[in-house]
Protein backbone atom coordinates (compact mmCIF):
# COMPACT_ATOMS: atom_id res chain seq x y z
CA UNK A 1 0.00 0.00 0.00
CA UNK A 2 1.08 3.33 -1.36
CA UNK A 3 0.17 4.54 2.68
CA UNK A 4 2.56 1.92 4.41
CA UNK A 5 5.40 3.01 2.07
CA UNK A 6 5.12 6.64 2.97
CA UNK A 7 5.17 6.21 6.34
CA UNK A 8 7.83 4.40 6.49
CA UNK A 9 9.83 6.28 4.13
CA UNK A 10 9.21 9.59 6.37
CA UNK A 11 11.47 9.99 9.10
CA UNK A 12 8.83 11.12 12.41
CA UNK A 13 9.57 14.93 13.22
CA UNK A 14 8.76 16.75 16.45
CA UNK A 15 5.65 16.97 15.52
CA UNK A 16 3.31 20.29 17.58
CA UNK A 17 1.03 19.37 19.84
CA UNK A 18 -2.82 20.23 19.18
CA UNK A 19 -3.44 23.50 20.56
CA UNK A 20 -6.31 23.10 23.91
CA UNK A 21 -9.33 24.92 22.80
CA UNK A 22 -9.02 28.78 23.87
CA UNK A 23 -10.02 30.14 27.22
CA UNK A 24 -12.48 32.73 24.72
CA UNK A 25 -14.01 29.49 23.49
CA UNK A 26 -15.05 27.65 26.59
CA UNK A 27 -15.89 31.01 28.61
CA UNK A 28 -18.33 31.91 25.42
CA UNK A 29 -20.09 27.99 25.77
CA UNK A 30 -20.11 28.40 29.41
CA UNK A 31 -21.92 31.44 29.73
CA UNK A 32 -24.33 30.52 26.93
CA UNK A 33 -25.32 27.73 28.53
CA UNK A 34 -25.46 29.30 32.27
CA UNK A 35 -27.32 32.05 30.26
CA UNK A 36 -30.04 29.87 29.40
CA UNK A 37 -30.53 27.65 32.41
CA UNK A 38 -30.97 31.06 34.68
CA UNK A 39 -33.68 32.52 32.07
CA UNK A 40 -35.68 29.44 31.58
CA UNK A 41 -35.43 28.05 35.04
CA UNK A 42 -38.29 28.55 37.86
CA UNK A 43 -37.20 31.04 40.06
CA UNK A 44 -37.82 35.23 40.66
CA UNK A 45 -35.91 35.93 37.29
CA UNK A 46 -36.86 33.06 34.96
CA UNK A 47 -39.82 32.41 32.93
CA UNK A 48 -39.89 28.91 34.40
CA UNK A 49 -40.34 27.54 30.70
CA UNK A 50 -41.86 23.99 29.89
CA UNK A 51 -42.10 22.33 26.83
CA UNK A 52 -45.05 20.16 28.30
CA UNK A 53 -47.06 23.33 29.18
CA UNK A 54 -46.72 24.51 25.42
CA UNK A 55 -48.34 21.84 24.13
CA UNK A 56 -50.93 21.42 26.53
CA UNK A 57 -51.93 25.29 25.73
CA UNK A 58 -51.67 24.42 21.75
CA UNK A 59 -53.96 21.76 22.34
CA UNK A 60 -56.22 23.45 24.25
CA UNK A 61 -59.60 24.53 22.12
CA UNK A 62 -59.00 28.34 21.05
CA UNK A 63 -60.41 30.18 18.42
CA UNK A 64 -57.62 31.03 16.75
CA UNK A 65 -56.22 27.59 15.80
CA UNK A 66 -59.52 25.79 14.78
CA UNK A 67 -60.26 28.54 12.39
CA UNK A 68 -57.70 27.10 10.32
CA UNK A 69 -60.03 24.54 9.13
CA UNK A 70 -62.49 26.83 8.07
CA UNK A 71 -59.70 29.38 6.49
CA UNK A 72 -61.63 31.64 4.17
CA UNK A 73 -60.16 31.39 0.36
CA UNK A 74 -62.67 33.55 -1.01
CA UNK A 75 -60.97 36.40 0.60
CA UNK A 76 -58.24 35.72 -2.16
CA UNK A 77 -60.90 37.05 -4.74
CA UNK A 78 -62.36 39.79 -2.47
CA UNK A 79 -61.81 43.20 -4.23
CA UNK A 80 -61.33 45.05 -1.05
CA UNK A 81 -58.87 42.73 0.03
CA UNK A 82 -57.11 42.68 -3.39
CA UNK A 83 -57.00 46.50 -3.16
CA UNK A 84 -55.39 45.98 0.29
CA UNK A 85 -52.82 43.65 -1.11
CA UNK A 86 -51.61 46.28 -4.37
CA UNK A 87 -51.52 48.94 -1.43
CA UNK A 88 -49.03 46.53 0.14
CA UNK A 89 -47.13 45.94 -2.63
CA UNK A 90 -46.98 49.68 -3.69
CA UNK A 91 -45.83 50.38 -0.32
CA UNK A 92 -42.94 47.89 -0.75
CA UNK A 93 -41.67 48.80 -3.91
CA UNK A 94 -42.12 52.75 -3.34
CA UNK A 95 -40.41 52.31 0.09
CA UNK A 96 -37.26 50.14 -1.13
CA UNK A 97 -36.68 51.85 -4.38
CA UNK A 98 -36.55 55.53 -2.17
CA UNK A 99 -34.55 53.90 0.15
CA UNK A 100 -31.87 51.87 -1.66
CA UNK A 101 -31.66 55.44 -3.87
CA UNK A 102 -30.43 56.75 -0.77
CA UNK A 103 -28.65 54.41 0.61
CA UNK A 104 -25.70 54.01 -1.84
CA UNK A 105 -24.19 57.69 -1.15
CA UNK A 106 -24.45 57.21 2.67
CA UNK A 107 -22.64 53.94 1.95
CA UNK A 108 -19.99 55.48 0.05
CA UNK A 109 -19.50 58.31 2.13
CA UNK A 110 -19.61 55.86 5.73
CA UNK A 111 -16.44 54.46 4.52
CA UNK A 112 -12.73 56.36 5.18
CA UNK A 113 -11.80 56.37 1.45
CA UNK A 114 -15.20 57.59 0.07
CA UNK A 115 -16.50 60.46 2.66
CA UNK A 116 -15.28 63.67 1.22
CA UNK A 117 -14.27 64.92 4.34
CA UNK A 118 -14.35 64.07 8.04
CA UNK A 119 -17.47 65.93 9.08
CA UNK A 120 -19.27 63.89 6.09
CA UNK A 121 -18.18 60.89 7.26
CA UNK A 122 -19.01 61.28 11.43
CA UNK A 123 -22.36 63.18 10.43
CA UNK A 124 -23.03 60.02 7.93
CA UNK A 125 -22.14 57.21 10.43
CA UNK A 126 -24.11 58.57 13.57
CA UNK A 127 -27.14 59.27 11.47
CA UNK A 128 -26.93 55.23 9.93
CA UNK A 129 -26.80 54.21 13.42
CA UNK A 130 -29.47 55.90 14.70
CA UNK A 131 -32.14 54.88 11.07
CA UNK A 132 -30.45 51.29 12.11
CA UNK A 133 -31.06 51.45 15.95
CA UNK A 134 -34.78 51.70 15.29
CA UNK A 135 -36.88 48.56 14.37
CA UNK A 136 -39.10 49.19 11.73
CA UNK A 137 -42.08 48.85 13.52
CA UNK A 138 -41.08 51.65 16.18
CA UNK A 139 -40.22 53.79 12.88
CA UNK A 140 -44.39 53.23 11.85
CA UNK A 141 -45.54 53.70 15.27
CA UNK A 142 -43.56 57.05 15.55
CA UNK A 143 -45.07 58.02 11.95
CA UNK A 144 -48.32 56.90 12.46
CA UNK A 145 -48.35 59.17 15.71
CA UNK A 146 -46.49 62.08 13.35
CA UNK A 147 -48.47 61.68 10.41
CA UNK A 148 -51.71 59.88 10.82
CA UNK A 149 -53.01 56.34 9.92
CA UNK A 150 -53.06 55.36 6.06
CA UNK A 151 -50.03 54.58 3.47
CA UNK A 152 -48.00 57.45 4.38
CA UNK A 153 -46.32 56.58 7.82
CA UNK A 154 -45.95 52.66 6.16
CA UNK A 155 -43.95 54.62 3.27
CA UNK A 156 -41.72 56.54 5.49
CA UNK A 157 -41.41 53.45 7.73
CA UNK A 158 -39.97 51.27 4.62
CA UNK A 159 -38.01 53.90 3.33
CA UNK A 160 -35.85 53.91 6.61
CA UNK A 161 -35.94 50.78 6.95
CA UNK A 162 -34.51 50.28 3.05
CA UNK A 163 -31.68 52.54 4.11
CA UNK A 164 -30.77 50.63 6.95
CA UNK A 165 -30.26 47.44 5.29
CA UNK A 166 -28.45 48.88 2.55
CA UNK A 167 -26.30 50.64 3.91
CA UNK A 168 -24.45 48.59 6.49
CA UNK A 169 -24.57 45.79 3.89
CA UNK A 170 -23.16 47.84 1.21
CA UNK A 171 -20.73 49.59 3.25
CA UNK A 172 -19.55 46.11 5.08
CA UNK A 173 -18.24 45.55 0.88
CA UNK A 174 -17.02 48.52 0.67
CA UNK A 175 -14.35 47.01 2.96
CA UNK A 176 -13.10 44.65 1.33
CA UNK A 177 -13.02 46.29 -2.44
CA UNK A 178 -9.54 46.36 -4.33
CA UNK A 179 -8.23 50.08 -3.37
CA UNK A 180 -5.77 49.69 -6.62
CA UNK A 181 -8.58 51.76 -9.10
CA UNK A 182 -9.13 54.37 -6.45
CA UNK A 183 -5.26 55.02 -6.47
CA UNK A 184 -5.10 55.24 -10.40
CA UNK A 185 -8.35 57.43 -10.03
CA UNK A 186 -6.55 60.01 -7.66
CA UNK A 187 -3.38 59.81 -10.09
CA UNK A 188 -5.00 60.63 -12.87
CA UNK A 189 -6.62 63.85 -11.61
CA UNK A 190 -9.92 62.68 -10.88
CA UNK A 191 -12.63 64.53 -8.72
CA UNK A 192 -13.88 62.58 -5.76
CA UNK A 193 -17.30 61.88 -6.81
CA UNK A 194 -15.59 61.11 -10.44
CA UNK A 195 -13.38 58.52 -8.43
CA UNK A 196 -16.42 56.73 -6.77
CA UNK A 197 -18.19 56.23 -9.67
CA UNK A 198 -15.30 55.15 -12.15
CA UNK A 199 -13.07 53.33 -9.65
CA UNK A 200 -15.87 52.39 -6.42
CA UNK A 201 -19.05 51.83 -8.02
CA UNK A 202 -18.30 49.54 -10.50
CA UNK A 203 -16.80 46.80 -7.95
CA UNK A 204 -20.03 47.16 -5.40
CA UNK A 205 -22.36 47.25 -8.21
CA UNK A 206 -23.71 43.91 -7.73
CA UNK A 207 -23.52 43.28 -4.25
CA UNK A 208 -25.42 46.43 -3.80
CA UNK A 209 -28.01 45.29 -6.45
CA UNK A 210 -28.05 42.25 -4.80
CA UNK A 211 -28.56 43.51 -1.33
CA UNK A 212 -31.46 45.97 -3.20
CA UNK A 213 -33.45 42.67 -3.90
CA UNK A 214 -32.60 41.49 -0.22
CA UNK A 215 -34.28 45.29 0.85
CA UNK A 216 -37.36 44.63 -1.07
CA UNK A 217 -38.17 40.88 0.12
CA UNK A 218 -37.51 42.15 3.70
CA UNK A 219 -40.06 45.39 3.39
CA UNK A 220 -42.85 42.96 1.57
CA UNK A 221 -42.84 41.08 4.67
CA UNK A 222 -42.52 44.04 6.97
CA UNK A 223 -45.16 46.07 5.25
CA UNK A 224 -47.75 43.74 6.78
CA UNK A 225 -46.58 44.14 10.07
CA UNK A 226 -46.70 47.91 9.85
CA UNK A 227 -50.22 47.62 9.05
CA UNK A 228 -51.22 46.09 11.90
CA UNK A 229 -50.32 49.61 13.66
CA UNK A 230 -52.22 51.15 11.19
CA UNK A 231 -49.66 52.00 8.27
CA UNK A 232 -51.59 50.52 5.79
CA UNK A 233 -52.06 48.02 3.00
CA UNK A 234 -52.68 44.26 3.89
CA UNK A 235 -51.74 44.06 7.49
CA UNK A 236 -54.40 47.35 8.14
CA UNK A 237 -57.01 44.92 6.70
CA UNK A 238 -55.65 41.74 9.17
CA UNK A 239 -56.27 44.01 11.81
CA UNK A 240 -59.45 44.54 10.93
CA UNK A 241 -60.65 41.03 11.14
CA UNK A 242 -58.37 40.52 14.07
CA UNK A 243 -60.52 43.03 15.74
CA UNK A 244 -64.02 41.44 14.71
CA UNK A 245 -62.68 38.83 14.97
CA UNK A 246 -62.77 36.90 12.29
CA UNK A 247 -60.02 34.37 11.87
CA UNK A 248 -61.26 32.56 8.97
CA UNK A 249 -60.78 35.42 7.11
CA UNK A 250 -57.58 36.29 8.77
CA UNK A 251 -56.60 32.98 7.79
CA UNK A 252 -57.82 33.50 3.85
CA UNK A 253 -55.48 36.92 4.11
CA UNK A 254 -52.45 34.80 5.14
CA UNK A 255 -52.70 31.94 2.60
CA UNK A 256 -53.09 34.93 0.03
CA UNK A 257 -49.70 36.81 1.58
CA UNK A 258 -47.75 33.52 1.70
CA UNK A 259 -48.13 32.98 -1.79
CA UNK A 260 -47.03 36.30 -2.90
CA UNK A 261 -44.29 36.36 -0.99
CA UNK A 262 -43.39 32.87 -2.15
CA UNK A 263 -43.40 34.06 -5.83
CA UNK A 264 -41.51 37.23 -5.16
CA UNK A 265 -38.90 35.41 -3.24
CA UNK A 266 -38.35 32.80 -5.64
CA UNK A 267 -38.21 35.66 -8.39
CA UNK A 268 -35.86 37.76 -6.39
CA UNK A 269 -33.50 34.57 -5.33
CA UNK A 270 -33.25 33.71 -9.02
CA UNK A 271 -32.06 37.09 -9.85
CA UNK A 272 -29.59 37.57 -7.20
CA UNK A 273 -28.01 34.17 -7.82
CA UNK A 274 -27.42 35.79 -11.02
CA UNK A 275 -25.53 38.80 -10.13
CA UNK A 276 -23.26 37.88 -7.63
CA UNK B 1 11.26 69.56 -16.41
CA UNK B 2 11.23 67.98 -13.10
CA UNK B 3 13.91 69.28 -10.37
CA UNK B 4 14.45 67.50 -6.84
CA UNK B 5 15.94 70.18 -4.53
CA UNK B 6 17.00 68.86 -1.00
CA UNK B 7 13.64 66.96 -1.04
CA UNK B 8 13.09 64.45 1.78
CA UNK B 9 10.41 61.88 2.54
CA UNK B 10 10.39 60.38 6.07
CA UNK B 11 7.19 58.37 7.40
CA UNK B 12 5.48 58.06 10.44
CA UNK B 13 7.99 56.25 12.84
CA UNK B 14 10.89 57.43 11.36
CA UNK B 15 11.42 55.61 7.98
CA UNK B 16 13.68 58.23 5.93
CA UNK B 17 12.08 56.87 2.23
CA UNK B 18 14.15 59.98 0.58
CA UNK B 19 17.23 61.13 1.85
CA UNK B 20 18.35 65.21 0.86
CA UNK B 21 17.37 64.62 -3.09
CA UNK B 22 19.10 66.80 -5.55
CA UNK B 23 17.88 65.50 -9.05
CA UNK B 24 16.73 66.85 -12.47
CA UNK B 25 14.68 65.38 -14.97
CA UNK B 26 14.82 67.15 -18.39
CA UNK B 27 11.64 66.92 -20.73
CA UNK B 28 11.68 64.49 -23.08
CA UNK B 29 14.38 62.13 -20.91
CA UNK B 30 13.57 58.08 -20.43
CA UNK B 31 14.95 57.67 -16.64
CA UNK B 32 15.22 54.52 -14.97
CA UNK B 33 15.46 54.59 -11.23
CA UNK B 34 17.13 50.78 -9.66
CA UNK B 35 17.37 50.06 -6.23
CA UNK B 36 16.34 47.21 -4.11
CA UNK B 37 12.80 46.87 -2.52
CA UNK B 38 12.60 49.42 -0.11
CA UNK B 39 15.45 51.91 -1.31
CA UNK B 40 12.84 54.92 -1.75
CA UNK B 41 12.18 53.98 -5.80
CA UNK B 42 7.71 54.17 -5.10
CA UNK B 43 8.38 57.44 -2.62
CA UNK B 44 10.48 59.01 -5.83
CA UNK B 45 7.81 58.31 -8.43
CA UNK B 46 4.92 59.17 -6.21
CA UNK B 47 6.18 62.48 -5.01
CA UNK B 48 6.50 63.68 -8.37
CA UNK B 49 2.85 63.64 -9.08
CA UNK B 50 1.92 64.59 -5.32
CA UNK B 51 0.50 61.22 -4.06
CA UNK B 52 3.55 60.77 -1.69
CA UNK B 53 3.98 64.78 0.11
CA UNK B 54 7.78 65.94 0.91
CA UNK B 55 8.56 66.26 4.34
CA UNK B 56 11.14 69.03 3.11
CA UNK B 57 13.10 70.59 0.85
CA UNK B 58 11.04 71.35 -2.76
CA UNK B 59 10.16 69.73 -5.70
CA UNK B 60 9.52 71.40 -9.23
CA UNK B 61 7.33 69.91 -11.78
CA UNK B 62 6.78 71.71 -15.44
CA UNK B 63 7.12 74.94 -13.34
CA UNK B 64 5.06 74.24 -10.36
CA UNK B 65 6.31 74.21 -6.78
CA UNK B 66 4.40 70.64 -5.75
CA UNK B 67 4.88 70.79 -2.25
CA UNK B 68 3.03 74.60 -2.05
CA UNK B 69 -0.02 73.40 -4.48
CA UNK B 70 -3.52 73.60 -3.50
CA UNK B 71 -5.77 70.48 -3.78
CA UNK B 72 -7.37 71.90 -6.65
CA UNK B 73 -3.58 72.60 -8.33
CA UNK B 74 -2.34 69.38 -7.26
CA UNK B 75 -5.39 67.76 -9.80
CA UNK B 76 -4.41 70.18 -12.20
CA UNK B 77 -0.69 68.68 -11.96
CA UNK B 78 -1.50 65.01 -12.07
CA UNK B 79 -3.79 65.23 -15.17
CA UNK B 80 -0.91 66.09 -17.14
CA UNK B 81 1.19 62.81 -15.20
CA UNK B 82 0.07 59.40 -16.59
CA UNK B 83 0.99 56.86 -14.24
CA UNK B 84 1.28 53.45 -14.59
CA UNK B 85 1.29 50.30 -12.07
CA UNK B 86 2.66 46.96 -10.62
CA UNK B 87 -0.65 45.83 -10.19
CA UNK B 88 -2.05 47.01 -12.96
CA UNK B 89 -5.18 48.87 -10.81
CA UNK B 90 -7.67 48.41 -13.04
CA UNK B 91 -11.38 48.36 -12.54
CA UNK B 92 -11.76 44.46 -13.15
CA UNK B 93 -15.66 44.40 -13.48
CA UNK B 94 -15.91 46.86 -16.18
CA UNK B 95 -14.83 46.85 -20.00
CA UNK B 96 -11.46 47.76 -20.98
CA UNK B 97 -12.56 51.31 -22.54
CA UNK B 98 -14.15 52.63 -18.94
CA UNK B 99 -11.23 51.45 -18.00
CA UNK B 100 -9.20 53.96 -20.34
CA UNK B 101 -11.48 56.71 -19.97
CA UNK B 102 -10.22 56.85 -16.51
CA UNK B 103 -7.52 58.59 -17.88
CA UNK B 104 -10.03 61.61 -19.45
CA UNK B 105 -11.89 62.09 -16.00
CA UNK B 106 -10.16 65.37 -15.46
CA UNK B 107 -11.57 66.80 -18.49
CA UNK B 108 -15.13 65.33 -18.04
CA UNK B 109 -17.29 66.96 -16.33
CA UNK B 110 -18.43 65.33 -13.11
CA UNK B 111 -22.45 64.93 -14.32
CA UNK B 112 -21.00 63.51 -17.35
CA UNK B 113 -18.88 60.62 -15.22
CA UNK B 114 -21.90 60.19 -13.14
CA UNK B 115 -24.54 59.25 -15.68
CA UNK B 116 -21.66 57.04 -17.47
CA UNK B 117 -21.96 59.90 -20.52
CA UNK B 118 -18.70 60.46 -21.72
CA UNK B 119 -18.30 63.13 -24.96
CA UNK B 120 -17.33 61.62 -28.15
CA UNK B 121 -14.08 63.35 -28.62
CA UNK B 122 -12.83 61.64 -25.26
CA UNK B 123 -13.91 58.14 -26.20
CA UNK B 124 -11.83 58.44 -29.62
CA UNK B 125 -9.00 59.63 -27.48
CA UNK B 126 -9.50 56.61 -25.50
CA UNK B 127 -9.89 54.70 -28.82
CA UNK B 128 -6.46 56.09 -29.91
CA UNK B 129 -5.00 55.43 -26.80
CA UNK B 130 -5.82 51.26 -27.07
CA UNK B 131 -4.67 51.42 -30.85
CA UNK B 132 -1.34 52.64 -29.67
CA UNK B 133 -0.92 49.46 -27.63
CA UNK B 134 -2.49 47.34 -30.15
CA UNK B 135 -5.54 46.38 -27.88
CA UNK B 136 -8.29 48.45 -29.18
CA UNK B 137 -10.37 45.19 -30.26
CA UNK B 138 -10.16 44.46 -26.62
CA UNK B 139 -12.57 47.79 -26.06
CA UNK B 140 -15.97 46.20 -25.02
CA UNK B 141 -14.63 43.19 -23.10
CA UNK B 142 -14.30 43.02 -19.42
CA UNK B 143 -11.06 44.04 -17.87
CA UNK B 144 -10.86 40.54 -15.63
CA UNK B 145 -10.67 38.76 -19.07
CA UNK B 146 -7.52 40.00 -20.49
CA UNK B 147 -4.19 38.13 -19.32
CA UNK B 148 -1.65 40.62 -17.69
CA UNK B 149 0.72 41.50 -20.24
CA UNK B 150 -2.89 42.90 -21.71
CA UNK B 151 -3.97 44.51 -18.41
CA UNK B 152 -0.96 45.86 -18.12
CA UNK B 153 -1.63 47.55 -21.86
CA UNK B 154 -4.68 49.06 -20.96
CA UNK B 155 -2.85 50.47 -17.54
CA UNK B 156 -0.46 51.78 -20.27
CA UNK B 157 -3.33 53.14 -22.50
CA UNK B 158 -5.29 54.80 -19.25
CA UNK B 159 -2.20 56.87 -18.93
CA UNK B 160 -1.86 57.96 -22.40
CA UNK B 161 -5.41 58.79 -22.50
CA UNK B 162 -4.63 61.53 -20.56
CA UNK B 163 -2.75 63.20 -22.95
CA UNK B 164 -0.17 63.56 -20.25
CA UNK B 165 3.84 65.79 -20.24
CA UNK B 166 4.78 62.70 -17.85
CA UNK B 167 4.37 58.80 -17.28
CA UNK B 168 5.72 57.53 -14.37
CA UNK B 169 5.20 53.27 -13.83
CA UNK B 170 5.87 51.82 -10.92
CA UNK B 171 7.62 48.12 -11.36
CA UNK B 172 5.30 47.68 -14.53
CA UNK B 173 6.87 44.46 -15.48
CA UNK B 174 7.60 43.31 -11.76
CA UNK B 175 3.74 40.84 -12.43
CA UNK B 176 4.76 39.85 -15.64
CA UNK B 177 6.64 37.18 -17.45
CA UNK B 178 9.60 38.10 -19.61
CA UNK B 179 8.48 37.82 -22.77
CA UNK B 180 5.65 40.23 -22.09
CA UNK B 181 7.99 42.16 -20.05
CA UNK B 182 10.13 43.15 -22.89
CA UNK B 183 6.32 43.91 -24.51
CA UNK B 184 5.25 46.12 -22.48
CA UNK B 185 8.90 47.83 -22.24
CA UNK B 186 8.75 48.29 -25.57
CA UNK B 187 5.69 50.06 -25.82
CA UNK B 188 7.20 52.32 -23.12
CA UNK B 189 10.48 53.23 -24.91
CA UNK B 190 8.47 53.90 -28.39
CA UNK B 191 5.66 56.12 -26.43
CA UNK B 192 9.15 58.09 -25.42
CA UNK B 193 10.44 58.55 -28.43
CA UNK B 194 7.65 58.69 -30.58
CA UNK B 195 5.49 61.62 -28.38
CA UNK B 196 8.08 63.20 -26.46
CA UNK B 197 6.82 62.47 -22.94
CA UNK B 198 9.10 62.27 -20.07
CA UNK B 199 9.17 58.94 -18.77
CA UNK B 200 10.09 57.66 -15.52
CA UNK B 201 10.33 53.79 -15.17
CA UNK B 202 11.48 52.13 -11.47
CA UNK B 203 12.76 48.66 -12.25
CA UNK B 204 14.46 45.84 -10.19
CA UNK B 205 16.04 43.50 -13.12
CA UNK B 206 19.21 45.49 -14.31
CA UNK B 207 19.28 44.08 -17.49
CA UNK B 208 16.06 45.21 -18.18
CA UNK B 209 17.18 49.04 -16.55
CA UNK B 210 20.63 48.89 -19.05
CA UNK B 211 18.43 47.14 -22.16
CA UNK B 212 15.91 50.25 -22.43
CA UNK B 213 17.12 53.39 -20.51
CA UNK B 214 18.41 56.64 -21.87
CA UNK B 215 19.58 57.48 -18.22
CA UNK B 216 19.90 55.03 -15.07
CA UNK B 217 19.46 56.45 -11.42
CA UNK B 218 20.96 54.33 -8.92
CA UNK B 219 18.75 54.71 -4.97
CA UNK B 220 19.97 53.40 -1.95
CA UNK B 221 18.14 53.76 1.29
CA UNK B 222 16.78 56.99 0.02
CA UNK B 223 19.88 58.21 -1.22
CA UNK B 224 20.89 58.74 -4.97
CA UNK B 225 23.96 56.50 -5.32
CA UNK B 226 24.59 56.36 -9.08
CA UNK B 227 23.28 58.73 -11.95
CA UNK B 228 24.53 58.03 -15.68
CA UNK B 229 23.54 56.46 -18.40
CA UNK B 230 22.85 52.69 -19.35
CA UNK B 231 26.46 52.18 -20.88
CA UNK B 232 27.97 53.31 -17.92
CA UNK B 233 26.14 51.28 -15.41
CA UNK B 234 28.25 47.71 -15.07
CA UNK B 235 28.10 44.92 -12.51
CA UNK B 236 30.42 47.21 -10.24
CA UNK B 237 27.91 50.09 -10.71
CA UNK B 238 24.52 48.02 -9.79
CA UNK B 239 26.70 46.33 -6.94
CA UNK B 240 27.47 49.71 -5.07
CA UNK B 241 23.57 50.68 -5.59
CA UNK B 242 23.02 47.09 -3.55
CA UNK B 243 25.24 47.13 -1.70
CA UNK B 244 25.94 43.61 -1.90
CA UNK B 245 27.51 41.25 -4.88
CA UNK B 246 25.04 40.75 -7.79
CA UNK B 247 22.60 37.12 -7.69
CA UNK B 248 20.79 35.33 -10.58
CA UNK B 249 17.44 36.71 -8.79
CA UNK B 250 18.66 40.36 -10.16
CA UNK B 251 18.64 39.87 -13.76
CA UNK B 252 15.43 38.70 -15.35
CA UNK B 253 17.20 36.55 -18.20
CA UNK B 254 19.24 34.77 -15.59
CA UNK B 255 15.89 34.16 -13.19
CA UNK B 256 14.23 33.06 -16.68
CA UNK B 257 16.84 30.44 -17.40
CA UNK B 258 16.08 28.71 -14.07
CA UNK B 259 19.24 30.09 -12.70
Amino acid sequence: MSDASLSSAVVRQGRPRRPPPSAFGIGVGVVVIVLTILTTWNWKYGTGFSPAEVLRKLRNRNPVVSAIAHTEFSQVFSPRSRNAFVETLRLAVLGSVSGIVVALPLALWSTRFGAPNRLVLIVVRAVCNVIRAFPDILWAVLFVAAVGIGALPGLLALFLFSIAVVTKLTADTLDGIDMGPIEAAHASGAGHSQMLRTAVVPQILPAYASYSLYAFELNLRASVVLGLVGAGGIGQRIEFFRNQPAWEKVWGLVVMFVIVVFIVDRLSTLLRRRLV
Amino acid sequence: MIRFSGASVTYGGGVHALKDLDLEIADGEFVVIVGLSGAGKSTLIRAVNGLVPLTSGSLDVNGHEVTALSRRGVRDLRADIGMIFQGFNLVNRTSVINNVLMGRLHRVPTWRTLIGLYPKDDVEIAMRALERVEIVEKAYVRAANLSGGQRQRVGIARALAQEPKIILADEPVASLDPPTSHVVMRYLQQINRELGITTIVNLHFLDLATAYADRIIGLRSGELVFDGSGAEADATVFENIYGRSLTADDTMAKEAAGL
